[in-house]
């Protein structure tokens, strides 16, 4: 009988790095050798690919892959068939999607959609852009562009598509957004096939959970903290919902001492807060992964 | 008056520099390397430092010049010292667990098995293994020193064969060899010499930098897990917990619920968190680790 294994592919370039953090929190360290692509992953039930995220959606389509990340841009981008397995939200720095915008010069005489009938966009999702225009009822031309897209207009086309996570690249170059295509984010993809196939579904589904863990570990820190029996309940309403805080009663004594978790950027208002409730002893640390 | 006691400790440069220094950090050591200058600061009065290259530090130890150092099995067995290991810190250089010292020969070479390696030339950093290895195996074979890492046009250009760490089959393959026999694996352990481990003060300090060290070490490949449990559920949980350490149980207030806390290796949790949420577990929490001393 052949081994089961399942086929991975991380994505090339600038999804590349969160990734294989992401990987490492969920407790699977890949290891990509100095040259080469064969990816080394520390799980004898899965074989690993370095690949462009343009192309993985339709090798998952193909089956040539039984799982994939890429972005909602190249699933959309290349049509391919496939089954989103979750969200994993994060993009090249942070968790956060990316944008798809249409852009132009600043001093372009281009200020709406319509004025871009006729012209030249240069992008590298050519067919996002058609799609995009066919929805606004406009006709212009779209040129694919091998990449440094920015620095097209206004010689080289009158516009362009490109992606921007926080617009200082379009900033640097003198370009001005005229709308947004797309908001995209980062999504585990499989295909029919390896979602029917008991074995793998399972060991996809774990992988699932144990990622988004990761990530949603990623904004999160752990507070615990020593509360008066008299004030619990005020800062049991007052602490944020994510998950059912862990209460235990401090031995012979009117105190209680509670767990919770909450987002990082949280913690620098509700610290204060807490301890003018009357909260003692307030300790934060790191999360790992969490699976509400 | 005697001056103060000093511990002569070895530390080493190179490629297992790095991840000295980052546990020194995590032992809560606040560690200052001059690159420049190769020199070491952690703000003990007591440690003096030495850095230089693990084969050094082994007979630096053996001969006293240091009283503890940290090296690796290799440079001890290249070396021929007569230290005591303390502890083995087992760094990993990656995910793939523990580096390998290989015998190596170009994918085209005809040579596929040690008999094959009779009268060719073997070029190597670590001669006296080879040597130990070739004497065992009753094969002769010369043996051709060289001090840098040993890779690609080079082994076909001067010998035949080469006797080089390596991490994974893919480094070799991505090199153009193949391996055709390992010798041994390699860790990165803490040594000291007699007189240093019966002197009774240099003993304590040893061991309680050892007891940090090696805590911190733990913790890199531990994590601490946070979980809700019901009452029906907590035989099945207990179940799936690593049986190493006990878990912290406690009642929720006023609930049939418990708060189940525990450590366990970050290569377990990825087993164990998907069955605890089989199983029905809540708000399931991992979190890292600064010290963990069993």
């Amino acid at each position: 009988m052949a081994e089961n294994k399942l086929k991975l592919a991380i994505p090339k370039g600038s999804l590349q790095e969160y990734t294989l953090k992401i990987f490492k929190s969920a407790g699977f360290d890949v290891d990509i050798p100095a040259r080469g692509y064969f990816l080394k992953i520390d799980d004898p039930e899965i074989e690993c690919f370095l690949l462009r995220p343009q192309e993985i959606p339709r090798y998952v389509e193909e089956g040539k892959l039984d799982l994939g990340i890429s972005g909602d841009d190249w699933i959309l981008e290349t049509k391919a068939k496939v089954i989103e397995v979750c969200d994993l939200r994060y993009a090249k720095q942070k968790i956060k999607k990316v944008k798809w915008v249409l852009a132009v010069s600043k001093d372009s005489k281009i200020k709406s959609i319509k004025d871009l009938q006729g012209k030249i966009i240069s992008t590298e999702a050519v067919n996002l852009v058609k799609d995009y225009l066919r929805k606004n009822k406009v006709k212009a031309k779209v040129e694919f562009s091998w990449g440094t897209t920015e620095v097209k207009p206004p010689r080289f086309s009158d516009a362009i598509a490109d992606i921007t996570e926080t617009g200082a690249s379009l900033r640097a170059h003198n370009l001005k957004i005229l709308d947004t295509i797309l908001v995209s984010s980062t999504k585990l993809i499989t295909n029919t096939t390896a979602w029917q196939d008991k074995w793998k579904k399972e060991k996809i589904k774990n992988l699932a959970l144990l990622l988004q863990g990761a990530v949603r570990g990623e904004e999160m820190v752990n507070l615990l903290m020593h509360v008066p029996g008299e004030k619990l309940k005020r800062i049991l309403k007052f602490l944020p919902k994510l998950k059912s805080p862990t209460i235990k009663k401090l031995t012979g004594e009117n105190w209680y001492d509670i767990t919770t978790s909450c987002k990082g950027k949280e913690t620098r208002e509700l610290i204060p807060k807490l301890k003018r409730m009357g909260c003692e002893g307030i300790v934060e640390f790191p999360v790992n992964k969490l699976v509400p | 008056m005697k001056g103060i006691k000093k511990l002569k400790f070895g530390f080493p440069a190179g490629a297992i520099k790095d991840q000295t220094v980052e546990l020194f950090k995590a032992a809560g050591y606040d560690i200052q390397f001059d690159e420049k200058f190769q020199k070491v600061e952690i703000g003990d009065p007591e440690i003096d430092f030495l850095v230089t290259r693990p084969i050094e530090i082994a007979p630096f130890v053996e001969k006293g010049f240091l009283d503890v150092g940290i090296s690796t099995i290799a440079a001890v067995l290249e070396t021929k010292a007569k230290v005591i290991e303390i502890c083995d810190l087992e760094y990993e250089k990656s995910a793939l667990g523990k580096i390998k010292l290989v015998v190596a020969v170009p994918k085209k070479s005809n040579i596929n098995s040690i008999k094959d390696l009779k009268g060719k030339k073997i070029v190597t950093r670590v001669p006296e293994i080879t040597k130990e290895f070739l004497r065992k195996n009753k094969v002769s074979a010369e043996v051709i020193f060289s001090d840098i890492v040993i890779i690609e046009s080079k082994v076909p250009l001067i010998a035949d064969a080469v006797v080089e760490f390596a991490k994974s089959e893919n480094v070799l393959r991505v090199y153009n060899l193949k391996a055709i026999k390992t010798l041994m694996e390699n860790s990165t352990i803490l040594v000291t010499n007699k007189k240093a481990w019966r002197d009774k003060w240099k003993r304590e300090k040893i061991e309680n930098l050892t007891l940090l060290l090696k805590g911190a070490r733990l913790a890199q490949e531990m994590a601490g897990l946070m979980l809700h449990a019901s009452n029906e559920m907590m035989g099945a949980v207990l179940k799936v917990l690593p049986a190493l350490k006990k878990p912290t149980v406690t009642q929720l207030r006023g609930e049939n619920w418990f708060d189940v806390l525990t450590v366990a290796n970050k290569k377990e949790t990825r087993e164990i968190i998907p069955k605890l949420k089989k199983i029905g577990c809540t708000d399931i929490v991992e979190f890292p680790l600064n010290k963990v001393v069993i």
